[in-house]
């Protein structure tokens, strides 16, 4: 029992994370490495706006999600937006690139110590006792309600809101797309800045579950197979991708080896690269432009 | 004409990758309420003319070096698609014409229609299934599935959400059976007609487009090389031999004498 609550948490983790590389990469077609980093910096954003705005837990993350829903937006004005037109790859280096500058910069200001910003926010992490002998930390299960919510969210959103079909119009044919009116610049923009959010909302609740530091780029990182298994255009990919990573990682952690952790997601996207090079629920088309 | 000019092409030169010129002082003007045909063989720059007026993304790596595009009065070249499209001019393009993921509905849902209010919006989607009876029946079909009549159907109708005053199309007639193309044609009649909509058509297939259109202009080689009206192009002798193949037999010129021809025609611009 206690194992499948262990995947669940670590699957929403991936899943959380890892939809943020689909969203960027199903409307612009570009790799966004920096994610994991982006994730991290939604932690320190919380550091910032607890020790800024307020004490008040609430107010302190919802302005760290709108920074960084500001930040998504910022790196694609400033640096992406450049990189439209040009090859795919210089894209994808400038995200490498930026990833770096971040991990720089939160060592600058924050030093490379492991913070808990829980703490500063004076919130306790429950241990919930589940049926069945199970046990879940409180942020764990809020991981997995946020999961929850911010995938409904998206299918509800790319399905039915109007500016939703009109980033898979973009994400399908830029050209057409600008001739019918949609700024693809603004669209861009805004793929940028819901990746960011939603990676953000990960990095905010691991630290506030278990504490902020460089390291949880790593899980950034693992999210990145989840994403390739299912077939990086596809949510619904992102979370089947994410469960299986997730499971492998668990079950391989539990029986065979805890130090095979971070090698298992890697494994598990070799293995679907030689079988299906496109990823479980990816167009096959999407295959060339990696 | 000069009052009711809704779009003139003044002059026009478009370089792609900074290095090849696709079309060299293009001039064509079209005026309100008309059907005006472009017609030409392939590379006579008329897909360029009709992309140079709706706008190039970075991607396209082309630009309007020289020359003026003005639509109603304002400058509109070298502008972004999307800005232009908001002004009042739709594209329906040659190739990549529907969004292949989405569905009818989406298709239709997804263009900015800056100059229509929600209402306006709404009718006007009603009215794109007015027009094609066809696509209402297939409104959870998704582009990529769709016959190629019933794409170029499709491809109007979203040009026509965008609440556009000309309406721009890149060979209609492309690899469409003739009974298709002619019932695709009276629907720009009526389309023209019931919305007060200019088109420019750009065609290879010169009887098609010239059957339906009020002016036309020949281009070749990036130029053009012959204008007047529709009618008057039709009886036109060479029109009628290089473009509608309609040379008595026995009539026909020897490619010698073709060449001359061809030669000669430039003075015509």
């Amino acid at each position: 029992m206690q194992l499948i609550v262990n995947i669940l948490v670590l699957a929403a983790i991936y899943a959380l994370i890892s939809c943020g590389y689909v969203l960027v990469y199903r409307v612009s077609r570009v790799l966004n490495l920096a994610h994991g980093e982006l994730m991290m910096l939604g932690g320190y954003m919380l550091i910032v706006t607890a020790a800024t705005i307020s004490s008040n837990p609430i107010a302190a993350i919802a302005g760290a999600l709108v920074l960084s829903l500001m930040v998504g937006g910022l790196v694609y004005v400033f640096l992406m937006r450049k990189m439209t037109g040009e090859m795919v790859l210089a894209a994808v280096l400038a995200t490498v690139a930026l990833g770096i500058l971040l991990r720089g910069l939160v060592i600058l200001f924050w030093s490379a110590q492991i913070q808990y910003p829980a703490q500063t926010l004076a919130l306790s992490n429950p241990t919930l006792n589940l049926p069945g002998g199970a046990s879940i930390s409180f942020y764990s299960a809020m991981l997995i309600v946020a999961t929850v919510v911010v995938y409904s969210t998206l299918f509800a959103f790319l399905r039915f809101g109007s500016w939703g079909i009109r980033m898979r119009a973009a994400g399908q044919s830029p050209l057409l797309a600008a001739q019918r009116g949609i700024n693809l610049h603004g669209v861009y923009a805004l793929a940028w800045g819901l990746s960011t959010l939603t990676g953000s909302l990960a990095g905010i609740l691991i630290a506030l579950d278990s504490g902020l530091s460089q390291t949880i780029v790593m899980i950034g990182l693992k999210a990145f197979p989840a994403a390739l298994v299912g077939g990086l255009d596809s949510l619904v990919g992102a979370l089947a991708g994410s469960l299986i990573v997730a499971a492998a990682e668990v079950l391989m952690i539990h029986y065979v080896d805890p130090l095979l952790a971070d090698v298992v997601p890697f494994l598990v996207l070799i293995g679907m690269l030689v079988v299906r090079p496109w990823g479980l629920f990816g167009t096959r088309e999407a295959l060339d432009r990696v | 004409m000069n009052s009711d000019t809704m779009l003139t092409v003044d002059k026009l030169e478009v370089v792609y990758k900074r290095a090849i010129t696709a079309v060299q002082g293009i001039s064509l003007s079209v005026a309100r309420g008309q059907i005006v045909a472009v017609i030409g063989t392939n590379g006579a720059g008329k897909s360029t003319t009709l992309r140079a007026i709706s706008g190039f993304i970075g991607i396209d790596d082309a630009r309007v070096t020289d020359g003026s595009v003005t639509f109603k009065g304002q400058r509109i070249d070298n502008r972004p698609p999307h800005t232009i499209a908001r002004l009042g001019i739709a594209l329906v393009p040659e190739r990549e014409k529907v969004f292949p993921n989405l569905s009818i509905a989406e298709n239709l849902a997804a263009p900015v229609a800056a100059r229509a209010s929600r209402s306006e919006r709404r009718r006007r989607e009603e009215l794109v299934y007015h027009f094609f009876p066809r696509l209402a029946e297939l409104r959870a079909r998704i582009g990529g599935l769709l016959s190629g009549g019933e794409r170029q159907m499709l491809a109007i109708g979203s040009a026509l959400v965008c609440h556009p005053e000309l309406l721009l199309i890149d060979e209609l007639s492309l690899g469409l059976a003739p009974v298709v193309v002619e019932g695709l044609m009276e629907r720009l009649v009526q389309i023209r007609r019931e919305l007060d909509i200019t088109i420019l058509l750009v065609e290879q297939s010169a009887s098609v487009a010239l059957a339906i259109s009020d002016y036309g202009y020949v281009l070749e080689n990036g130029r053009v090389v012959l204008d007047g009206d529709a009618a008057r192009l039709k009886d036109h002798p060479e029109i009628k031999e290089f473009y509608l193949g309609q040379a008595r037999a026995g009539d026909r010129r020897s490619y010698a004498e073709i060449k001359q021809y061809r030669r000669s025609r430039r003075w015509y611009g």
